[in-house]
């Protein structure tokens, strides 16, 4: 063979270090997102004014449903991750499957936010509280997008029965990737409501 | 097995089995570009970052040309083109040579081996790594097609999101991709060095310029990210005109320096951390001398890793933050003295009474410490408040910067490249040749750059195009030196380059190394080690012998056994 594709022979200590390399891409993320809502915060208290401006909407109810979706989404992909490790496999695949649904669903809100806001005259770059709105919830939508693609490769595969080792491996790091989804985004949208408080 | 037993009695006495090297090990320009050896990965790096050292040092050349008369000196470049060539000097040289140049090239390189690994943790993502530089490289050059960018390799808002020169999106965008290719590297060694280190290698046996290493990726994983961010921003602002830093909008563009140098204030730390890991390697290893106080440079880099989150304000005391913060910062600017100079006072005690051998890597490794002293303490008159406001913004600062950015991190970038060339290529350079062109390179850094600590007290501000007259003999004295300092490089790429041709055969240990590396050929085979090789003190040469017959230096088996008795 002309390539170590990997350089552990041990499938355990494989997927041990995968995780352990998660773990650091999402302490990465992490800072992504920190610096983006202390950027935020910063302007927002220097900004003398209220948010949202004379004009501007407040933020929408569909917000508050997108977050329950989401908790919902790393609540089942918890459920199904338990199930695959007591080798429950209907039960994995359900919960897997409920996961995909609910990661989908959740876009379709957050794109239905969007259009809803631009209707009502929350113009981009009128006011930073606008863009503020989309710049975190756009943010966020790029990185569930990244988060959506393996999470439907890997259901694709095991609902066809593939529940091969490197299937676990992906099953296993887009679940740590998505629960760090999910924590981020109830952050920024205490964040988006934190900016409308009064100063 | 990626494992390695400790030393068997009887291992020496094994007959070696016929040894491949990982150069020829495949064949074909697509077993290259497709690729998942760390040592190959690591090649292909050196031969990127050196290419960009090239384009980056052309454009310093110009700007030094330009700047030997007041006014106009080179027909046809004005102010703006000037602007734009220390802006491409400055981008191309932080962003695509030095923060790549020691992790990327000889970190991929030399990591997994000293480790005693097979590869890095995830060899995919190690390639991965290296095609986004490409990108990002790829882009940052095409900036120039759509008209340059004239920001300082700073980028700092307003200027940034305003100017008219068109390339500020592509190189922006480059620098993204850039920050994450660095991003993946750092996240490789810091898992490789957790799960792959070996029985035997303990974390205190690991050589210093491991724990350099992963002191840096913790910056590179932790720090860069926000450099991302921040960027990102700086890109949405300049398309749509509104943004976090435009203050017509309510925004703060001292925000973007907050945060430019919450990365690139720890980001020097990317660049010399790994500088100086190499350097307790050369020192040790070309004085024959067990290093001095390891626990105290393993801990001193990660105090550095950790101060270097604390310090960033510092590049921003005349941007109008609260003197208090002022205060503080400069502060905690001093404590990072204190490990630096740990590092130095341990390299001068490593080689006290050490039997030093004179040679390239060693002079790079002495002219490191010459020239690192000087740009450490005279940060120290730019972290006192009332100096720096004098010193702000001149050609101290370039003079300071140059000195451990270029004086400290490329200078031992070159030492290990000298160290670590018949480990790469298995030929040996001519040494008479390595100590010319050291002397040219030395010779003629100090005279382009100890020459505008001058100007800069005097009181010539960086970045200008025009000057007084009584500045020019300076100027012209500088730039004297860099015409040294290129012949230098240039000469150094030359013996290297003929060493790949007519260069001697290279010994598996030509300089009596005791780490891990030199225990296997060179070059290295493909999973780098046939034989087990012996983890131990990686720094004990006692058990180093030369031996006539293999031209080279060997381990001495049975000396190992006596001092080792846990073996």
């Amino acid at each position: 063979m002309a390539n170590i594709v990997s350089p552990f022979e041990d499938p355990e200590r494989r997927l041990a270090a995968g995780r352990f390399g998660m773990l650091i891409f999402i302490a990465s993320l992490a800072m992504i997102f920190a610096g983006a809502i202390l950027g935020v915060l910063v302007v927002r208290l220097e900004d003398e004014g209220t948010w949202p401006p004379p004009g501007m909407p407040q933020l929408p109810w569909s917000l508050l449903a997108s977050t329950v979706i989401l908790v919902a989404s790393s609540a089942t992909f918890l459920r199904s991750t338990r199930a695959l490790r007591r080798e429950d496999r209907p039960v994995f695949v359900r919960w897997l499957t409920v996961t995909l649904v609910l990661a989908l669903v959740f876009l379709v809100v957050q794109a239905y936010a969007w259009w809803d806001l631009l209707g009502r005259g929350m113009d981009f770059s009128r006011h930073l509280y606008a863009w503020t709105f989309y710049f975190l919830t756009g943010l966020h939508a790029v990185h569930v997008l990244g988060g959506v693609i393996p999470l439907w490769i890997v259901t694709r595969r095991v609902l066809r029965g593939d529940l091969s080792a490197p299937v676990r491996r992906g099953v296993a790091y887009t679940a740590m990737y998505w629960h760090f989804l999910d924590a981020a985004w109830v952050v920024l949208y205490l964040t988006l409501i934190a900016g409308t408080l009064e100063r | 097995m990626t494992t390695l037993e400790a030393t068997s009695p009887n291992a020496s006495n094994a007959p070696d089995p016929p040894v491949d090297n990982y150069l020829t090990y495949t064949r074909g320009v697509l077993s290259w570009v497709f690729t998942l050896d760390h040592k190959r990965i690591g090649l292909m790096y050196l031969v990127a970052v050196l290419g960009s050292f090239l384009v980056g040092g052309i454009f310093a050349l110009l700007v030094r040309t330009e700047l030997l008369t007041p006014g106009a000196t080179i027909p046809g470049v004005d102010a703006d083109v000037y602007n734009q060539f220390f802006t491409l000097h400055g981008a191309i040289m932080v962003f695509l040579v030095i923060i790549p140049s020691i992790p990327g090239a000889l970190g991929n390189f030399v990591l997994p081996i000293m480790l005693g690994a097979k590869d890095v943790a995830f060899p995919r993502l190690n390639l991965g790594s290296f095609y986004l530089w490409i990108i990002g490289a790829i882009l940052a050059v095409l900036s120039l097609v759509y008209g340059g960018f004239d920001t300082g390799w700073t980028f700092y808002t307003p200027y940034s999101t305003t100017t008219s020169t068109g390339g500020v999106i592509p190189v922006v965008t480059g620098v993204f991709i850039l920050g994450f290719s660095s991003i993946f590297t750092g996240l490789n060694f810091v898992v490789t060095i957790h799960k792959l280190r070996p029985p035997g290698m303990t974390w205190f046996r690991m050589p210093l310029l491991l724990w350099a290493l992963y002191a840096t990726a913790l910056i590179q994983v932790l720090a860069t990210p926000v450099l991302g961010i921040t960027l990102l921003m700086l890109i949405v602002e300049r398309v749509f005109q509104i943004g976090l830093f435009d203050p017509a909008m309510g925004g703060d563009p001292v925000l973007f320096q907050h945060f430019f140098w919450f990365y690139s204030h720890p980001a020097v730390y990317i660049m010399i951390l790994p500088a100086m890991g190499i350097i307790s390697e050369i020192i040790s290893v070309h004085a024959h001398r067990h290093i001095f106080g390891y626990r105290f440079i393993a801990f001193s880099s990660v105090a550095i890793a950790i101060f270097s989150f604390l310090v960033w304000g510092h590049h921003m005391f005349t941007s109008g933050q609260s003197p208090l913060m002022n205060v503080v910062f400069s502060l905690i600017t001093f404590s990072v003295a204190i490990p630096s100079a740990i590092k130095v006072f341990n390299w001068m005690a490593t080689l006290y009474r050490g039997s030093i051998s004179i040679n390239t890597p060693m002079l790079y490794g002495l002219g490191f410490i010459f020239l690192f002293t000087i740009g450490g303490l005279t940060g120290l008159h730019l972290g006192t408040l009332n100096t720096d406001i004098h010193l702000h913004d001149t050609y101290f600062v370039v003079a300071h910067f140059h000195y451990v950015m270029m004086g400290s991190a490329l200078i031992a970038m070159i030492g290990g490249l000298h160290h670590w060339w018949p480990k790469m290529v298995g030929k040996m350079y001519d040494e008479k040749w390595g100590i010319i062109g050291f002397t040219l390179v030395f010779i003629g850094f100090n005279v382009t750059f100890f020459t505008q600590f001058m100007l800069g007290s005097h009181g010539m501000p960086r970045r200008y195009y025009n000057y007084e007259p009584e500045f020019q003999i300076y100027h012209v004295i500088s730039t004297i030196g860099s015409y040294i300092m290129a012949a230098g490089f240039f000469w150094t790429l030359f013996y290297l380059v003929q060493s790949l041709f007519s260069g001697a055969k290279a010994p598996a240990n030509p300089w009596g190394g005791r780490s891990l590396e030199w225990q296997c050929t060179s070059p290295p085979p493909h999973d780098n080690f046939k034989t087990t090789p012996s983890v131990g003190d990686c720094y004990d040469f006692s058990v180093v012998e030369w031996d006539e017959e293999e031209g080279g230096y060997v381990i001495n088996r049975s000396k190992v056994e006596e001092s080792s008795p846990d073996h």
